[in-house]
Parts: structure tokens; sequence; C-alpha cells
């Protein structure tokens, strides 16, 4: 074996590659233009609208308002809410739906009597309507929650007053909760929740169209046999072609990772938000998640050229590629489910190690069994696939398959 | 320069099963000579070419290429060929200067010997106008061209073209004939494969009629000619090939 030939089909690979359209769309601009554009113009728009829907008061019809005139006081006094008559007063729904009125008070006859606890029958409900689905209703939801639950104190403090107790009666004791997870890891389980995902597409994706063309696409146009007619060794060819595959698949999920930097912090500057400023991690976790990203790069890229070399034509490795694509979407699709452990065998599976490991790195924990299932299993089965791949490229059926 | 002696290939095919698409056949070729293999579709031209061209094993016989065995010795015997084939067989994405210096360096020339082979490679066969073009942007002669600059590169001893004017226009077909008649006069050994009887006749020393899997007959044109009383190279053929009901249909 010899590297001076391994690097010659390396670099005429990566050459290739960079010349090719395609694989530039895929691994430039779909992650460093394309995503962190949708991101932006997706958050902008939701915290945008958000905003909006906050900074304009909420329009109330009130139904009955001469049955609760302390209700109706506090929410006249609220400088967010505007209370207006409902030109349908029978069906005021109907403007609710249609968005001139954001939410409907129905307050039934004497009721803040029944309230305040001067009659000794069941009171009747407050109906409140609103629309789920639109942004001002929701907002004025929140505002007349507020409210009531005001509304709710006053009657109560009434209501123990008139039998001599004091309002601290119903707080027997004060309570403090302190979050004690440093902004770091808090960050950190936040992004363990998506990244690892996000890392195990981008690392197929990026790769995926390379390493079918510089094997399958080879045979299809031909071109193969002019290499194995040359002086090169059919596993000097293979390892060129495979080193060349887990360049181009590290790289794209290296731009496709600033891409999503991109994507997450460009909205938060804009607007403000504060949400990735504690990322800081140490240089060993970095490490570690290097250690641990490159045997899956690597297992990735032998999985991705063995079925190219396997396969007949670019149309057929797609083919095969797409259920062993699903499969690594489903094992890494496992990991964001919250609140799931994974037993340590358990590592020993590709991708569904890899997603775990990379969510404990997030959030700073460094488990060393579980860094070492998953470093060692990748390795070998990256290691028996490139074997399988080396040895079916010697083989005559499968290079010359019609 | 090679010789053939007793060569067998099998193939299994799940469908069809075993497939025998060269059945114990012998010839020789020598420096300086031209030796053509024509036969139709199917006949086992492209299986013996790839053999001689250590892309296939042989089931059983043996090829001596420039003196070295196709199965023990492959690695001196790819020193020794260039190959060519109907597929152009180059990268798209390529310049032609740049297709000769990888193709150089992959049969371990050293720089300074590719640069200067290519300046001679590339004058000869008239492609300066276009070594810096992308190979997607050249025309079907000009490609053709640089598979044979790329098949030269390396200064083989012995040349094997399977059926290098397929689907080539008259003109550039013309061109390659004639360049494979300058590397005969330069003392190369060529073997050639085609199923066109006239480029059999203009061009080889010497003939194999080949069908399914076994040669049927070889000689020189004159050789032909007078075993079998016919001048026609295309009616020898068909004394020799039986035309079945089932092919005419």
């Amino acid at each position: 074996m010899n590297w001076n030939n391994i690097r010659l089909i390396y670099l005429k690979e990566i050459q290739g590659a960079i010349r090719d359209r395609r694989t530039l769309i895929s691994m430039i601009v779909i992650p460093l233009i394309f995503y962190p554009l949708l991101f932006l113009v997706i958050g902008y728009f939701s915290v945008l609208g958000q905003k909006n829907s906050e900074a304009q008061p909420s329009a109330i019809s009130i139904i009955g308002a001469e049955n609760a005139t302390q209700l109706v006081t506090l929410l006249k006094q609220d400088k967010d809410i505007e209370i207006i008559s409902s030109e349908s007063e029978a069906n005021p729904e109907h403007e609710l739906m249609e968005g001139s009125i954001h939410l409907t008070i129905q307050i039934p006859d004497m009721v803040e009597e029944n309230y305040a606890g001067e009659s000794k029958t069941t009171p009747k409900p407050i109906i409140i309507e609103y629309d789920s689905t639109a942004q001002r209703s929701q907002t004025a939801r929140k505002r007349v929650l507020i409210l009531l639950e005001h509304y709710r104190e006053g009657l109560i403090r009434v209501r123990l007053n008139k039998i001599g107790l004091e309002s601290d009666f119903l707080e027997p004791f004060q309570e403090q909760w302190l979050d004690l997870a440093p902004q770091e890891k808090k960050v950190g389980f936040l992004l363990g929740s998506i990244l690892p995902h996000f890392i195990i597409i981008l690392i197929f994706v990026g790769a995926m169209h390379s390493a079918v063309d510089i094997t399958a696409g080879e045979k299809e146009r031909g071109t193969m046999a002019t290499l194995l007619v040359s002086q090169l060794s059919r596993l000097e060819i293979v390892l060129g072609k495979y080193f060349s595959v887990m360049t181009i698949s590290a790289v794209s999920m290296f731009l496709g990772l600033i891409g999503l930097s991109i994507a997450l912090l460009v909205p938060a500057l804009l607007l403000g938000e504060t949400f990735l400023a504690g990322v800081h991690f140490s240089t060993t976790i970095f490490f570690l998640f290097l250690l641990t990203l490159i045997p899956l790069v690597g297992l990735a890229s032998s999985i991705l050229i063995l079925i190219g070399i396997f396969a007949r034509n670019n149309r057929e490795a797609s083919t095969y590629i797409t259920p062993i694509y699903m499969i690594a979407i489903f094992l890494a699709m496992i990991s964001l489910s919250q609140g799931i452990e994974l037993a340590k065998p358990l590592f020993l599976i590709p991708i569904l190690n890899n997603s775990f490991v990379f969510k404990e790195l997030l959030i700073g924990t460094i488990d060393k069994t579980h860094l070492f299932n998953t470093v060692v299993s990748n390795l070998l089965l990256a290691l028996l696939a490139l074997r399988a791949a080396t040895r079916m490229f010697q083989q005559e059926n499968v290079l010359f398959r019609s | 320069m090679i010789r053939v002696s007793h060569l067998k290939k099998v193939f299994f095919d799940k469908k069809r099963g075993k497939i025998e698409a060269v059945n114990g056949i012998e010839f020789h070729c020598r420096k300086g000579q031209i030796f053509g293999l024509l036969g139709p579709n199917g006949a086992g031209k492209t299986t013996t070419l790839r053999i001689l061209a250590t892309i296939l094993q042989p089931t059983a016989g043996e090829v001596l290429v420039n003196g070295f065995d196709v199965v023990k010795e492959a690695h001196q015997v790819r020193q020794s060929i260039g190959f060519l084939s109907g597929e152009t067989g180059l990268y798209d994405r390529f310049t032609p200067r740049e297709t000769i210096l990888f193709f150089g360096r992959i049969n371990n020339l050293p720089d300074e010997e590719i640069s200067s082979r290519m300046k001679e490679i590339f004058h000869i066969l008239g492609m300066e106008s276009f070594q810096e073009l992308r190979v997607d942007k050249l025309s079907t002669g000009m490609k053709q061209k640089l598979s044979i600059a790329r098949a030269l590169i390396h200064n083989p001893r012995v040349l094997i073209f399977d059926e290098p004017t397929v689907g080539l226009d008259v003109i550039t077909a013309r061109i390659v004939l004639d360049y494979i008649k300058e590397f005969k006069n330069q003392g190369k050994c060529i073997i050639f494969s085609t199923h066109q009887m006239r480029e059999a006749e203009k061009l080889c020393d010497q003939i194999a009629i080949i069908h399914e899997g076994k040669i049927l007959s070889t000689g020189s044109l004159a050789d032909l000619q007078q075993k079998f009383q016919e001048n026609d190279l295309e009616e020898i053929f068909f004394k020799l090939v039986p035309v079945k009901v089932e092919d005419k249909l």
C-alpha cells in the first residue's frame, strides 16, 4: 500500500467534489445561507408577532357588566384592555372568531354577592370565551387571567375579614425555589435535545451525494475501468475515496454547525435575546466531542462507500441509501425525547450511542463507559464496513454488474 | 508481445446460470502488429480484452502481455498497457491537462516526464487549443483524442482498444483509426476489437473472427480470403457465423 497513491485519489475526489455544483449547494449554500435565513425568518416573524400582539390592547366584550362592577373596574383600569361593546350582544362569538373582539366575558346574574359569600347558593360560573389559534386572543386570555386572580384574592380577603381572619391565613408558609443549574448547563440541556439529531443528519446528507458519485457514479460513467488498469491497487483506490468522503462529510457537518450557530445567534442578537450568552464548553468536552464525532463520520462514510460500490448506478445507490438514512434518523430521534436513560449495553448501537453521548457532553457529563462503548463500537463497525467495501471492490461480479 | 492460450472465462448469473463468455481461445500478437478481434455483440471481445487489461481474472488458460502473466504479474502488465474503450472514461469536471497529469501520476510517472510527454502527445493529437477547457465542454472527437492521450501517457508498449470507434461520427472514427495506424508504425503491439468489417479489413494485420466465446478462424485478410475463397470479409464472416431465424427477426 502506497500512501502517495491514496493521496492522489483523495485529491482527485476532493477536487471533483469542489467543482461539482451539487456538492457545493448541499455543503455550503444550504447550511451557511439557507438554514440561517430560514431560522431567521421564522424566528423573526414569530417573535415579532408575539411582541406586536403584546403591544396592542386586547378588545374584550363583557355581557352582564352590571353583575360584577368590581371586576369590570379592574378590567377598565388595565391600560392593555379595551372594553368594547359588541355590535351583536346576543352573539359576540361571531365577532370573536372574526377577530374584531379577542375575548368575551359573560357574567351571570347576582354574582358579586355570591362571590363575596353573601348568598348560600352555589355561584354560576363566569364564562370566558377565546380563540386558542389566534395570537391576540391568547394574549387577552393571559391578561384576563392575571386580573381574575387579583379579583379572586380581593374576594377571598373580604370573606376572611368577615369571619375575622387575616389574609395570611391561607399562606401558612413561604417558599422560594432556586435553580442551581448554571447557564452553561441550561443552554447545554436545550442544545442537547436538538444538536445530536442535527449533527447526524448533517453527516449523512453532506457525504451522501459525493459517496455515491465517486463509486456507483464512476461505474455508471465508465471511468472505473481506467482506474483499475492503472498502477493503483484496489485497496489504495477504496481508501483514497473513503478518506475523501470522510473529509466532505466532516466539512459539511462543520459548515452545518456554523450555519446553525448563525441561525440561533442572529435572531437572538437582533431581538436582544441572551439565550446563548452563557455558552462556553471546556477544552476536555470539546476534545471528547471530537473523539466521538470522528468514528461516527468514519462509520457513515464507510457505509455510504460500501453501498456505492455495491450499487450498479447512482439511482440504485440512492434507493439503497434511503432506508439506511431513515434508520439513522430514527436512532437519532430517540435522543430527542426527554427523560430516556440508555442502558450501558445500548451504547454499543451506533448513532443511538452518539446522540446520547453528545447530549451528555453538552450538559457537561463525562461517563467513561459510555464514551468507550461509543467510540469502540463505531470504530469497529466502520472498519468492518470498510473491509467489506474493499473486498467488494475486488469482486469482478460486483464491479461489472449489469 | 501478447500470447493467449486456452483462455476461458465463465460467469455465473442467477437467472441464466453458467455463461461461458470466453471458451478456450488462443492467439498471439507481435510488436508492430494490429490484431483485430472481429465479432458481434456478446461474442466475448470485451471480456477477452478486460482479461488482457487485468480488470477481469481468467477462469482457465494463460495470458502473457509483454512477457508478464496477467494473474501473477498484474502490476507489470498494467505498466505495459494502454487501455481504451468506447466509453471514453473521462472525468467531466477536469481539464485535459489535469486528466493527463492525474493519469500520469497514478501510473507512477514523475511530473517532469508527464509534462514533456503531455506536450508531445497534445502536439501530435492537436489538443493544445482545448487543453484548458473542462471535459464536459469538449466535443466527442476532442474527448476521444483525450482518451487516446490518457492511454498513451505512460508510453505503453501494448495498446488495448475495445471498440474505440463505437458511437463516434465518421470523421472522429477516421481520426482514431489513423492514430492506431500511427502507433503501429511506432512499433507498438495493438489489439483492437470491432464489429465493423471495414475497420478490420483496413487496419488489421491479423483478424480473429470470434463468436459465442470461440475463435472461429484467424489469419491475415489475405489468408482468410484464400481459405474461404471469398474477397469480402463480411461474406467470410457470415460463412462462419450462421444467422439464425430469430436473429433475423
